[in-house]
């Protein structure tokens, strides 16, 4: 499937200009104009650290999420969103309960759309994504097993790869913990979530990513995700960005409490 | 008949596209405001995953309130050029934020909102630009 596919619009058309306008304002922020000419991907490699470009979002709900059109909701995800109350999205409000409020892990995909970089590494039978936010490290395993019929539960997934060309790898996974929200606006999925990613590394500096999330206990349809570009980013390092629970507290307390009180209410002392 | 077409419609479009990116949904916070805050730093915490800067700050009664203020995690504020010495108590700075909507003596500075800064009284800037990211290339 081509997701990047663009209608033609025809020069006559009013919508045009719009068009073009919207065109060309997300391209110049997401990235400034190439000045030398792009050098070619290295073979079946995406070592490196890689860091997401913003998109044109399309809703208050992309931001740090899959993004794009969700799917409708099963009965099942609908009274889970209900019970959700993102701090992001259309529904934010100070306060809250988010599982990351607590340093829970985010889980995957959600650490993806977190605004640090990540690192690939690839090891003779896995690829390891490294990310900074509580120094997560995935194995994406590429020695041929199949996934499991019935996985654990995990925070990250059960994840395996391979590569369907010379510039593109393909991840396929299952096995997440329905604790974790998709993104940051609350929207939820099942245990029995499958991903597919695709990362295809069209030069040695971009990575198009796209993702398609098959969850039926959660969504009546595939979630395709807004697709993103990575960028690589040679002078950047992935640090330790672990949350702790009792700092991540403290701050609760002196500022994000403070913060979610509704006006009017006695000032803090 | 051709007519000129004026810029701003357009220059107005682009704007408000740009905004679309540049808002982090934090919800407490006015995002949409920059205000300038004079002060006089008492603390500065450098933490996962929200560093804070806390300062004293004189009301127009003078009276002084102790302000919060929340900023980003250690491993973005290092790739802006960042330490974790980069403020001390006792800094006189000028914080342009986006303050609490609730009236809160609290405060965002960060990545998410561009424009937000710290301004030494001699003029040196911290602010929240990748200095990692490679000019050179796209």
């Amino acid at each position: 499937m081509r997701i990047h596919s663009r209608r033609r619009l025809s020069l006559g058309s009013p919508v045009a200009p719009l068009a073009m306008i919207l065109l060309i304002s997300s391209g110049a922020i997401a990235q400034a104009p190439p000045k030398s000419p792009s050098v070619a991907a290295p073979r079946r490699d995406l070592s490196g650290v890689w860091g997401m470009q913003p998109a044109r979002e399309t809703s208050a709900d992309d931001k740090q999420s899959p993004g794009g059109a969700i799917p409708p909701l099963t009965a099942w995800a609908k009274a889970r969103y209900d019970l959700e109350k993102p701090g992001y999205g259309k529904r934010a409000a100070p306060g809250g309960n988010d599982p990351i409020l607590q340093c829970d892990p985010m889980g995957f995909p959600r650490i993806l759309y977190f605004p640090t970089p990540f690192e690939f590494a690839q090891l003779s039978n896995r690829v390891l994504q490294m990310f900074e936010r509580d120094n997560v490290v995935r194995q994406i395993w590429t020695d041929g097993r199949k996934l499991p019929d019935d996985p654990d539960p995990l925070w990250y997934g059960y994840s395996t790869g391979k590569w369907v060309d010379d510039t593109t790898f393909v991840v396929e996974s299952t096995g997440y913990d329905d604790r974790t929200w998709l993104g940051a606006a609350g929207f939820p999925h099942s245990e029995t979530m499958r991903l597919e990613e695709r990362y295809q590394r069209v030069d040695r500096d971009t990575i198009n990513f796209t993702l398609r999330i098959d969850d039926p206990e959660a969504y009546t349809k595939p979630w395709i995700a807004l697709p993103r570009v990575f960028k690589l980013r040679p002078r950047a390092e992935i640090r330790q960005g672990y949350c702790v629970f009792s700092e991540e507290n403290a701050f609760t307390k002196r500022i994000r409490e403070p913060g979610a009180l509704s006006s009017g209410a006695a000032p803090k002392k | 008949m051709k007519k000129l077409v004026s810029p701003l419609p357009l220059l107005a479009l682009v704007l408000s596209a740009g905004a679309l990116f540049a808002h982090h949904g934090n919800s407490a916070y006015d995002e949409t405001a920059r205000v300038p805050i004079k002060g006089t730093v008492t603390e500065f915490v450098w933490k996962n995953p929200h560093s804070q800067i806390y300062l004293d700050v004189k009301d127009r009664s003078g009276k002084v309130v102790n302000w919060g203020i929340e900023t980003n995690s250690p491993g973005i504020l290092t790739r802006a050029g960042w330490t974790r010495r980069a403020l001390k108590a006792g800094d006189e700075v000028t914080i342009t934020l986006c303050p609490a909507k609730n009236g809160q003596p609290v405060a965002y500075i960060g990545s998410g909102d561009p424009g937000t800064k710290v301004v030494f009284a001699d003029g040196r800037e911290l602010n929240f630009v990748d200095k990692t990211v490679d000019k050179t290339g796209p």
